[in-house]
């Protein structure tokens, strides 16, 4: 796995100049923006983006026929991309969060105390995001798979405006469920969120060893 | 080494079945056209596709059971995938240093300066010698037992396709038990290198011989009607018609040059013989 993570981190020296742009805007969002913690859901999801990037080099060029002759396996593969993901995404979300904080010391929005906790839901947003996106790249590829993902989350949005005007319909009042939830312990609802977070990606991880078994080239 | 015992692949209309043994301490060659079923014999040989039946051992193992253990072992060139061309040779070290167990850091290096390769230049940007060069080069860095080469001397001159072949017999001096498969569109290249080739044609096997023998015994014989009818054909392996009479394939030479001294007889060459197997036809 350590020879493919190399491989990963060397293939992101292309990206340096979108990545230092993408830090130079990211700078310049927590300069002006109220809320600070899209800086960080911005980041990790770029995290998680600039991996489904490195599938892309990767099928390049019929790139996995080769790599399968080397000591790598499939299961192997597909494991070094999450843990390729949780890196970059997860490194996304703490530049994010430390931009954040630091932004908003200087800027006198909100406490540190606001800012970590804000990090801390934000946790699971990065790691669900994997766990859907990986499954769709490795299965359609990196461009099929992009556009896959469009679908998938506007198929999601969708319903969840349905959803929504359903609830309507049936006179579900989400203020009562969402003022519950909030006199819920904070951490609980964080440990929670984590909980499912690391389960889908469990779940996600099976799905994608799954699917490059059956791959040929 | 190798062995494939009755594989069978389909694609579409294409199908492949296939049977044949690499030993260890010999170099077997695979020729045929394009389309003919060589890479395809590749993919199956590394496990990067499935047979839909038959079996497929490597080094003793199931090629279903290989993991990154046995992977170590063998070295492969494939001809139409290798590395990332966003990727450089400075990039490729520490990746391959993490990967084999073996890998020859010194011996791979001094092979780059060798061979002029440029070590910071990305490898989209290599001509393809340079990248056909690269692929071997990577191929022999780890102390591999056997190594499976899908047109390694692909788009280089002849004084690289030497060099080449050079590192390649070096690869086998180093230890009796190293085999290698080996296929090239360049037949030259496989008559100095290999011990025995295999000959596929539209997916299946249709010659297995030593070179030794296919050069030495293997005659193309030109005859007219006259001397074609009177000739005797039991060591007649194919024969095809031409305007001035009939070529024949024979894998007695000899016997026709003592009994028939009046037929012009050729010496026999991979070139010649895959070509009488596919266009003539058996006697």
């Amino acid at each position: 796995m350590k020879g493919l993570l190399i491989k990963d981190f060397m293939l992101m020296k292309n990206m340096k100049n979108s990545m230092l742009m993408i830090m130079v805007i990211a700078v310049g969002m927590a300069g002006y923006l109220k809320d600070l913690t899209f800086i960080m859901v911005y980041l990790a999801f770029l995290g998680t983006t600039y991996t489904s990037t490195t599938i892309s080099y990767d099928e390049f060029d019929n790139g996995y026929s080769f790599m399968f002759s080397l000591p790598v396996t499939r299961k192997g593969y597909v494991l070094e991309k999450y843990a390729f993901g949780l890196i970059l995404s997860g490194g996304g979300w703490l530049i994010g969060a430390i931009l954040a904080t630091i932004m908003g010391r200087i800027r006198n929005v909100g406490s540190v105390t606001d800012s970590v906790m804000a990090a801390l839901i934000i946790m699971p947003i990065p790691i669900i995001l994997l766990a859907i996106m990986l499954p769709f790249h490795l299965k359609y590829g990196g461009e099929k798979g992009r556009i896959v993902m469009i679908c998938v989350v506007g198929g999601l949005m969708l319903a969840g405006v349905l959803g929504t005007k359903l609830a309507e319909r049936l006179h579900i009042n989400f203020d009562v469920i969402m003022e519950n939830l909030s006199e819920l312990n904070a951490g609980a609802v964080m440990a929670g969120a984590m909980g499912i977070g690391m389960v889908l990606l469990v779940i996600s991880c099976n799905i994608s060893i799954a699917i490059m078994k059956k791959k040929e080239y | 080494m190798l062995k494939m015992e009755n594989v069978r692949k389909t694609y579409g209309t294409f199908s492949l079945e296939c049977s044949l043994e690499i030993l260890p301490g010999r170099i077997t060659g695979l020729i045929g056209q394009n389309g003919a079923g060589k890479s395809t014999t590749f993919k199956l040989a590394l496990g990067v596709t499935l047979p839909d039946s038959g079996t497929i051992t490597v080094m003793g193992r199931n090629i279903r059971d290989f993991g990154t253990k046995e992977k170590q072992a063998w070295g492969v060139v494939l001809s139409d995938s290798g590395f990332s061309g966003y990727l450089t040779i400075r990039d490729i070290i520490p990746i391959l240093e993490n990967l084999y167990e073996k890998f020859d850091k010194s011996f791979f290096q001094e092979q780059i300066k060798k061979f002029g390769l440029p070590d910071n230049k990305k490898i989209k940007e290599f001509s393809s010698g340079m990248k056909a060069k690269l692929k071997v080069i990577a191929a022999v860095s780890h102390h591999a037992k056997l190594l499976i080469l899908d047109e390694p001397t692909a788009g280089l001159d002849v004084v690289a396709r030497d060099e080449l072949l050079e590192i390649l017999r070096e690869f086998m001096e180093g230890d009796e038990e190293r085999a290698i498969l080996i296929s090239s569109h360049i037949s030259g290249d496989l008559e100095t290198l290999c011990d025995d080739v295999y000959m596929i044609h539209e997916g299946k096997i249709i010659l297995h011989e030593e070179t030794d023998v296919l050069l030495s015994e293997y005659g193309l014989i030109k005859a007219d009607e006259v001397q074609y009818g009177a000739m005797d054909k039991r060591y007649l392996i194919r024969s095809k018609k031409e305007n001035f009479g009939y070529t024949c394939l024979t894998d007695q030479k000899q016997y026709y040059m003592e009994n028939y001294p009046k037929l012009a007889i050729e010496k026999g060459c991979i070139d010649s013989v895959i070509m009488m197997m596919i266009r003539g036809e058996a006697v």
